[in-house]
Order: C-alpha cells, then sequence, then structure tokens
C-alpha cells in the first residue's frame, strides 16, 4: 500500500469514526479492507483510494471507515465491570427509579458479544431484578458488525472466547451449519441500530447507564473529548458511564469525572463545573 | 500448557490417564474424546468414581462438538469443554472459567 494510500484512508478514519490508526498499523488497514475489496472487485487499497478519488460516494466511504475500525470482542470481556453493574449498580439504579424501568446503551457494540453477555447476565439475576424493565440498546457505526449482532450467530472461535460452556448451552442454540446463535429470547432482549458515536443528532433517546468499552481509548484525543460531550447528552441526570478494563478519561475531557458511589463508572461533571482538560 | 506454567504430564489413553490420576491427582485435565484402549467419556467417569477423582477441573476437548456430545460431557462430570480446533486464548479463557488462571 502506498504512503498516500494510509494516509488517505487514516484521514477518513479520523474524520468519520475519531479513530487514530497509526503507520505502524497499516497492515491492519489491509486486512479490516479485505472484505470490502474483494466484494467490490478491487485489486488493493491503492485501487480502491483512486475510486474514492474519482468518484466521491460518502456512503461508500462511510462503510470503509467504519470497516476500519476494531471489530475485536469477546464474551465477558469486562467480567468484572459487567457483574458489578448487574449485581449493585442496576439494583441501586431501580430503587431510586419510580417506574421500575432502566435504559441501559451498549455504545461501539461490533458484532454483539457484549450485550449479550449484559443479557445473559441480566438473566441469571432476574429474581433478584423481578419485576423491572431493563431495556438494552447496542449501537455500531458499522452495518456488518451489527448484522452478525442481530443474528447473534457466532462461529467455532468466536463462541468460545468469553463464554462458558454451561452458558453456551443455557442461552444458545446450535445450527445445521455447527455454528452457535443466542437463544430467541436474548436476541429479543436487545435491540440494535446503527449509530456513530460522533453524530450528535441520533435520535436515540437518554440512558441510564451507558457501556462505551474500548472505543474512546481507540480515537485521537479531540475526538476523544467530542465523542465524550457527546455521551453526556445521552445520559439522564445521573446517569453512569462505564469504560472498558484500563480505560481512562482522566486528562481527555471536562466532562467526566470519577463517579463517587459507584466504583469505575464515570459521571457527568455539571457545564458549570468544567475547566479545559 | 506447559507455557502457561502448569507442569504437564501426558497420557497416551484413558487407562495410563487414570493409572497416572492414582499416582497424583492432578489440578486439572486437558481430556480428549477420541482415545484408544479407554476413551474420554469412560476415563472422565471412572475419574469421579477414584478417592479424590472429584477435585480435577476436567476441560473436555474433542473435535465432537455437537449439542448431544458436550451435553453427554457435561453429565458425565466435565467442567469445560474446548471445541476443537483451538487457539491459546480460548483455552486461557476455558481455564478461567474453571478457576484455574
Amino acid at each position: 500500500m502506498q504512503e498516500a494510500t494510509f494516509n488517505t484512508l487514516a484521514d477518513l478514519a479520523l474524520k468519520t469514526t475519531g479513530q487514530f490508526i497509526s503507520p505502524s498499523k497499516a497492515y491492519l488497514v489491509e486486512a479490516r479492507l479485505s472484505n470490502i475489496l474483494r466484494r467490490e472487485g478491487f485489486a488493493s487499497c491503492d485501487d480502491l483510494v483512486a475510486c474514492l478519488d474519482a468518484r466521491p460516494n460518502p456512503v461508500f466511504e462511510g462503510e470503509v471507515a467504519a470497516a476500519l475500525q476494531t471489530r475485536q470482542t469477546w464474551f465477558f470481556r469486562d467480567r468484572d465491570m459487567l457483574e458489578r453493574l448487574v449485581g449493585d449498580v442496576i439494583p441501586a439504579k431501580l430503587k431510586q427509579s419510580k417506574a421500575g424501568r432502566l435504559r441501559i446503551l451498549c455504545a461501539g457494540a461490533s458484532t454483539g458479544q457484549e450485550a449479550y453477555s449484559l443479557a445473559i447476565l441480566l438473566g441469571e439475576h432476574s429474581q433478584a431484578l423481578a419485576g423491572a424493565r431493563i431495556d438494552i440498546t447496542a449501537t455500531d457505526i458499522c452495518k456488518q458488525s451489527l448484522n452478525t449482532a442481530r443474528a447473534g450467530t457466532y462461529g467455532h472461535f468466536e463462541i468460545q472466547r468469553g463464554l462458558s460452556v454451561h452458558r453456551l448451552m443455557r442461552h444458545f442454540d446450535q445450527l445445521e451449519t455447527g455454528q452457535w446463535q443466542a437463544s430467541e429470547e436474548l436476541r429479543r432482549a436487545i435491540g440494535f441500530r446503527q449509530h456513530n458515536l460522533l453524530d450528535a443528532e441520533a435520535p436515540l433517546g437518554q440512558f441510564d447507564i451507558i457501556i462505551c468499552a474500548h472505543v474512546l481509548s481507540g480515537m485521537s484525543k479531540s475526538m476523544r473529548a467530542r465523542a465524550a460531550d457527546l455521551l453526556t447528552k445521552k445520559l439522564v441526570p445521573g446517569g453512569l458511564l462505564f469504560l472498558g478494563h484500563g480505560e481512562t478519561l482522566s486528562g481527555s475531557t471536562p466532562a467526566f469525572e470519577p463517579s463517587r458511589t459507584h466504583r469505575g463508572a464515570w459521571e457527568v461533571v455539571p457545564e458549570a463545573r468544567r475547566k479545559v482538560a | 500448557m506447559a507455557g502457561m506454567q502448569f507442569d504437564v504430564t501426558e497420557a497416551a489413553d484413558g487407562a495410563e490417564a487414570l493409572e497416572a490420576c492414582r499416582k497424583a491427582m492432578p489440578d486439572v485435565i486437558l481430556l480428549d474424546w477420541n482415545m484408544p484402549v479407554m476413551n474420554g467419556l469412560d476415563f472422565l467417569r471412572a475419574l469421579r468414581r477414584e478417592a479424590g477423582g472429584k477435585s480435577p477441573k476436567v476441560v473436555f476437548c474433542s473435535t465432537e462438538t455437537d449439542r448431544d456430545h458436550i451435553t453427554e460431557a457435561l453429565r458425565s462430570g466435565a467442567d469445560e469443554f474446548v471445541m476443537k480446533p483451538f487457539d491459546t486464548d480460548i483455552l486461557q479463557s476455558k481455564f478461567a472459567e474453571v478457576g484455574l488462571v
């Protein structure tokens, strides 16, 4: 891949999804675009970029940018966070909720394993959460990832990463192809929507809890701050943001601060108190 | 497994594995289904009847990956099941499930 091609694609990713791709990760660009190259009949990324230059197409550019995102995820990747969420945070939030209803957003849900892990845990705590209505919305920018997530169908390697055999047998059906599909009950528990974290206009509504794991840390600092600012608008007053293991917003944005009530969670800083990071 | 800081002993079939367990019960057994002399399922049932035979975590590891085979393995006392082929991430994930890493 020519240097100019890499630069064009890296700029496209940064502009569209906020993702920063270092030149040392150029090899990932070809791998992540391989499906699009094959489908569209391009011999190389150089050909694809030449086509984008010659015939600008915002929809196709968006698809290319989405494909450049990392899709790596697995079941119960952030197990401690999810268990804390379901065991402590959600019961506490439900006590404060008059309607007994909570809305949870999994932002940047990729192929759905995180949202299904949450739905599995909620099902396992169903007695303690009896009577509560908990809606899970899972979003991603990539249509292809969302198709996998909606189908809830996973191959041999994906289904084994992070998922115990007991949960596999309880919550998944085996298809004739040998793949495993999330039960209808699990699939019904989650609403999947296409959404770009940098899109201010998306009518998703507001949520009591947002999980945004392993997404913001892949963004450039300025885009991370912008995405965080937009996330504040998707939280109800007192809402909580959860990041992935090892991730932080300290020094990235004045919009969030660590929660004093819930370990590992982030709360929105009132605008009047925000200082520029 | 050696790379994951386990001391590893190999056995060629179920009967040999049972003998090895009688001498020293391991912490974890990675168990194939199809083996000569005594297959994995027969070994597992025999192991669980041995004194101390309920303590090792048994991770079945097989190309027999349909629901019926997996159910049979779990009913016979397996703690986890790895569908072949697999990679190190999957093995580590399964060992984590049984509390070993």
